[in-house]
């Protein structure tokens, strides 16, 4: 009950900071306190959204965006839960990897665009690749040390009530780190929309960051903006979907 | 026979820091064995060489009389933290411990998961998460779990370090009234003197590292077998716990000059 009213609180909180900042906004803009051609108010910024989803495909854009971010974040995670688990659990595979993991982690993703396009053209395979590699060698090194951080403690009462080493990955591991496991993967999910707004701009014909772009160019600031914020509620409404999930189901933490 | 055995067995960790002088015990059936000593003295380590977590260096460690190598159902251990799978409710935990027996079908393996639950007390928070319990209750999940996998050997880890002094007696006296119902051949390992002198068949107390036995005390001899709170004011077991104090005293001074 006590857990409730609160979360209710931080709600209500939350939502007048949010509605305050737009009141500002607003009010800055219309009083020409800031210039409207760079900084449009809020109520612009909805118009604009409202006609580019009635008359430019809007939401086509955003659908076909989303449909990237998650083929690249199913692909980045498919590769690095399993292989984050190996180099987490097997010291050897762990030392080997690590380097090359290190390594790539900090190239900058658009600094390797030019190269994506050479292998790749500009179709769907570059973004998948940019963004596969944004968040694989990130999201890899967060799952091993996931793992590592197993307290040892279970491990050794699951072997001493008979579980066979083998069967230590399915016993022990994998449930006392999905906690931990879920969370670095909707941090990860995030990192994928930057990477992806960066691989729209250079190479696409689709998506938000390619209608963000093409809105810059001919300066209608309304629409770019309009554009940013529609990946702002896309990330906030998945982050929220995937925080509650996580409260629901690793409910056993906070009981 | 004696039940668990050590001979010989002694430990030096890497880069040559000797933990364990060679050591030798041999404990009865149904025997609750304190190991009391100093923090870090090696005692720990002597009960995981038991448990087959950690290897030995030297000797052996011998269960009726067959020399034991890695850790299995028959040496089950409590440890102070970490001691029940949070991610398992209560009842979850206790059956994980039936889970690799295969002495016991499916029906029977529920038998034993209500059983021990019942035994401890907790039968009504068999669907409660571990974290929704007390620190006390957690432990006696881990303890049922244990009983559960059919362990013949209970090590335990200072398993009532972490509980207020409250809890830790409740604790104790319903070890001991697990000891009555079904003996088990347990080794305690603790620094606290009192809960030795109050749990223990014997005490056997170490010196600083490298753990050596500085004295063994046969409790029995001094409160006999059946303890109870009025045990802990009797003129025997204040006796018994300024001896045992005097020790732990002794093994302190002999570390500072």
């Amino acid at each position: 009950m006590r857990a409730n009213a609160s979360a209710g609180y931080k709600v209500g909180v939350g939502a007048a900071s949010v509605a305050l900042l737009f009141l500002a906004w607003e009010l800055s803009s219309r009083s020409g306190l800031t210039s409207a051609r760079f900084l449009p108010p809020p109520s612009a910024v909805a118009a604009a959204w409202w006609q580019m989803v009635t008359e430019q495909s809007l939401l086509f854009h955003a659908g076909v965006s989303t449909l990237r971010v998650w083929a690249a974040f199913l692909l980045a995670a498919g590769m690095a839960i399993p292989i984050g688990i190996l180099m987490g659990s097997v010291r050897v595979i762990g030392a080997a990897l690590e380097p090359i993991v290190d390594f790539v982690r900090y190239l900058p993703v658009p600094a390797l665009v030019p190269l994506s396009i050479i292998w790749f053209g500009v179709g769907e395979e570059t973004k998948i690749f940019l963004l596969w590699l944004g968040t694989f060698f990130q999201l890899v090194l967060l799952v091993s040390d996931d793992v590592r951080r197993v307290p040892f403690e279970y491990h050794e009462a699951a072997a001493t009530l008979g579980s066979p080493s083998w069967r230590r990955l399915t016993d022990v591991s994998l449930p006392a780190m999905l906690p931990t496991l879920v969370d670095n993967l909707r941090i990860s999910l995030g990192w994928c929309w930057t990477y992806l707004i960066i691989a729209e701009i250079v190479a696409a014909d689709s998506g938000l960051g390619f209608v963000i772009w093409r809105a810059r160019r001919f300066l209608k600031t309304p629409e770019v903006m309009a554009g940013v914020v529609t990946i702002g509620i896309i990330g906030l409404a998945t982050d929220q979907l995937v925080r509650a999930a996580h409260r629901r189901r690793f409910r056993y933490l906070a009981p | 026979m004696s039940r668990l055995r050590f001979e010989q067995v002694a430990k030096t960790f890497h880069g040559g820091i000797e933990a364990v002088a060679p050591f030798d015990l041999a404990i009865d059936s149904g025997e609750l064995i304190a190991f009391l000593g100093p923090s870090g003295c090696g005692k720990t380590t002597l009960m995981r060489m038991a448990g087959g977590l950690e290897t030995l260096s030297g000797g052996q460690v011998l269960l009726d009389g067959e020399k034991l190598g890695g850790p299995d159902r028959r040496r089950g251990m409590v440890f102070q933290s970490y001691s029940s799978f949070p991610w398992l409710t209560v009842g979850e935990n206790v059956a994980y411990g039936t889970r690799y027996r295969r002495d016991l079908d499916t029906q029977q393996k529920r038998e034993q998961r209500d059983r021990y639950l019942e035994l401890v007390g907790l039968t009504e928070f068999a669907d409660a998460w571990p974290a929704a319990l007390s620190g006390g209750m957690r432990q006696r999940v881990a303890i049922a779990r244990t009983l559960a996998a059919g362990s013949q050997v209970l090590l335990m880890d200072e398993p009532f370090g972490a509980l207020d002094a409250q809890r830790r007696e409740a604790l104790q006296l319903e070890l001991l009234a697990l000891q009555r119902q079904e003996p088990r051949t347990i080794v305690f390992v603790t620094h606290d003197v009192e809960e030795a002198a109050f749990l223990a068949d014997r005490v056997i107390v170490f010196t600083r590292r490298p753990a050596r036995v500085l004295a063994e005390v046969d409790v029995n001899a001094r409160l006999g077998r059946e303890r109870t709170l009025d045990t802990r004011d009797s003129p025997a077991f204040f006796a018994l716990r300024n001896e045992l104090l005097a020790f732990v005293r002794a093994t302190a001074e002999e570390h500072a000059s």
